[in-house]
């Protein structure tokens, strides 16, 4: 059976790795191809998402909830199909707002298992 | 904690149940504070003299805003300021218009002031009597700090100011731009060896009383490396400026060293692990310079040691737990005799910090120095058998990965290879297993998860309209200014860098002459290139 595949995508020009890098390996240890798109621009995420064919996105927060917000409007045109789930230091009130928006986020202290079990449950996935 | 059966401290050193006097280091160190190899601090009469340094990391937005909260902390008590930039525009050495940052336009102004030239900094120091109050004017990357340095430096100049005079520190931190949070473009290790030489021959020559560079092993301890391998690190850092210091023979090597012994540690929640560390720290730094460079003068042999305690300790869950968190990391870097020190807000995990928690960071400090008796006595864990034996383990495993890191080339080359990142991201792999097991316990996170808390701390709330207004005064420079001196100064600026001379000169002419942030980032990246990343991410 083919892996699922992730797109793992900071929203920011911001390298801190730390966190994105835990949530590839783990991923990657459950079975899943994980494609990492750096510190792409959100135009160029949305290309990679789609160009790549990936059933699942996850976007590493890393500045302003209004990016998210945009890079969201964007992927839903892009592949109005396509799930996200979001993860980083995202202060409570954008924690709402994306949660409105039927996204689930991951705040710091989440546990690596329970990104990999939402990343599961969101591709269908049997691994 | 534990380790399977084995009780051990967090960097792994094995702990007995109690310690008696046989398991303390014989001899070396029990000089009194002051006195070499300054185990037990580095002035005689430490805090009663001179209290630790309240040195908070402030700003956002625009220079107004960022201005605004520096005054606010420090007429609440803060005795030095550290100016926070933003990140897209000052680490990457773009202007707001550079289609990097355009892209992401709502981040802008979100972790620091967007500050492009000259006049944006004269917005920020407005009303700061900078002959007075030591000062950090940012660049904390290593492409931003020559910048950062000759605007504030020319800012001075402008006040006429007597420069070798004027307090304050650098960073041009190879941990923050190389290793914990690498940038989309950077310039090369190589390049930035240039830059941090050529400042710290700049101020060995006309700033004395400025720290030029400050290496910041917390950097590296919140990307992963634990305790003796941050004080390993910082070491084969040092040895990089100081070998091309003495390589170049242009100043002196002494004078050198008292510039480069200014850094920085992380004091994390292993409570005396943390303090001992920053003993070990004094120790090693007296014993490298004598050792490695025959280096017997006082003042550059007194390491001075700026303390941050741990963000990555504060957690999302629970934030007000993390006023403990932060009084017990500060009590660390106490007892550990630092002389400044950085306490991370309650809501670090959640946003950069609110007004309130910049206020409650100071009042830690404020409290552990007025009210707990705390400045009367030096080194007050001196002695102490378990202190004195962590100490020394610290200080032996710290020579070993020294060593490895020489083995390998140095320490830029384990940055160019991805060897310390690989070392720090076991570390964070490990680290976050035994959270998810439950081995480490974390209150609120873990365990003790419920909570009844009536304060709702929602996070730092900014507006995403920072882009705009530093675009349009972006644009006013470039419509205001002389354009034939800028440009010249710009073309001089590019001729210095592709010779060898010094480059301060020619950047603080640069600034002078209202060239932008951006344009001198495009000099380095036609003249330097850029960084190969050794990371995916």
């Amino acid at each position: 059976m083919t892996p699922k595949k992730i797109l793992l995508a900071k929203t920011a020009i911001d390298g801190h790795w730390r966190g994105v890098s835990l949530v590839a390996r783990a991923l990657r240890d459950a079975g899943f191809e994980v494609v990492l798109s750096g510190m792409a621009k959100p135009e160029d995420i949305v290309w990679s998402a789609v160009d790549e064919d990936v059933d699942l996105v996850g976007l590493s927060v890393g500045g302003h909830i209004a990016v998210v917000h945009r890079l969201l409007d964007q992927l839903a045109e892009a592949r109005s199909d396509l799930p996200v789930f979001v993860g980083g230091a995202i202060a409570p009130w954008g924690r709402r707002e994306l949660e409105e928006r039927g996204l689930r986020v991951f705040p710091p202290g989440s546990k690596l298992e329970d990104i990999v079990a939402a990343a599961r449950d969101l591709t269908n996935a049997e691994q | 904690m534990t380790d399977g059966n084995r009780w051990t401290t967090s960097s792994g050193l094995p702990i007995d149940p109690y310690y008696v006097a046989t398991d303390r280091p014989q001899a070396g160190y029990e000089a009194p504070p002051g006195s070499r190899p300054y185990v037990r601090g580095s002035y005689p009469q430490m805090y009663r003299t001179k209290p630790w340094r309240i040195f908070q990391l402030s700003g956002y937005g625009s220079p107004e805003e960022e201005g605004a909260r520096i005054r606010f902390l420090l007429e609440h008590g803060e005795t030095g300021f550290i100016m926070e930039h933003d990140r897209n525009t000052a680490d990457h050495m773009y202007d707001v218009d550079h289609p990097e940052v355009e892209a992401r336009r709502e981040d802008v102004g979100l972790t620091g002031a967007v500050i492009q030239s000259i006049r944006d900094y004269e917005i920020v120091l407005r009303d700061i009597p900078i002959e007075s109050t030591y000062g950090h004017p940012g660049g904390g990357v290593v492409q931003h700090g020559p910048f950062a340095l000759a605007c504030y430096w020319s800012v001075a100049r402008r006040r006429r100011l007597d420069l070798a005079r004027l307090p304050g520190t650098g960073q041009s931190d190879y941990f923050l731009t190389y290793l914990a949070c690498v940038t989309k473009q950077q310039v090369p290790t190589r390049a930035g060896l240039r830059f941090n030489a050529d400042i710290i021959e700049f101020c060995v020559e006309h700033l004395p009383r400025w720290v030029p560079v400050s290496i910041a092993g917390y950097n590296g301890a919140e990307t992963g490396l634990n305790a003796y391998q941050e004080l390993a690190a910082v070491l084969a850092n040092a040895v990089e400026y100081l070998d091309e210091i003495q390589r170049r023979g242009r100043v002196s090597l002494v004078e050198a060293a008292r510039g480069v012994g200014g850094v920085s540690f992380r004091v994390s929640m292993d409570l005396f692990e943390d303090a001992a560390k920053l003993r070990a720290a004094r120790k090693l730094w007296h014993d490298l310079l004598a050792k490695r460079y025959g280096i017997d003068d006082a003042k550059a042999q007194q390491l001075r040691i700026h303390s941050l305690t741990a963000g990555s300790a504060m957690t999302y869950q629970q934030p007000l737990n993390n006023i403990v968190r932060g009084t017990i990391m500060a009590l660390a870097g106490v007892l550990g005799g630092t002389q400044s020190m950085g306490v991370s807000g309650y809501d670090e995990a959640l946003s950069i910090p609110s007004e309130h928690a910049h206020q409650t960071n100071l009042r830690i400090q404020q409290i552990l120095q007025e009210e707990t008796n705390l400045c009367g006595v030096a080194d007050p864990l001196g002695g102490s058998h378990y202190v004195e034996a962590l100490t020394r383990g610290l200080e032996e495993r710290a020579w070993e990965f020294f060593e490895e890191i020489q083995n390998r080339g140095g320490f830029l080359e384990c940055l160019d290879s991805g060897w310390l990142h690989a070392v720090a991201h076991e570390n964070q792999v490990s680290e976050q297993s035994k959270i998810e097991s439950g081995e480490k316990r974390i209150v609120g996170l873990n365990v003790y998860e419920d909570d009844v808390c009536p304060f709702q701390v929602d996070g730092f709330r900014s507006e995403a309209e920072e882009w705009e207004r530093a675009r349009d005064r972006l644009e006013d420079l470039r419509k205001t200014r002389d354009t034939a001196v800028a440009k010249q100064a710009l073309k001089q600026l590019e001729v210095c860098c592709r010779g060898d001379e010094n480059v301060m000169p020619a950047i603080m002419e640069a600034v002078d002459a209202d060239v932008s942030l951006g344009e001198i980032g495009e000099v380095w990246r036609s003249v330097f290139g850029d960084w190969d990343t050794p990371i995916d991410l």
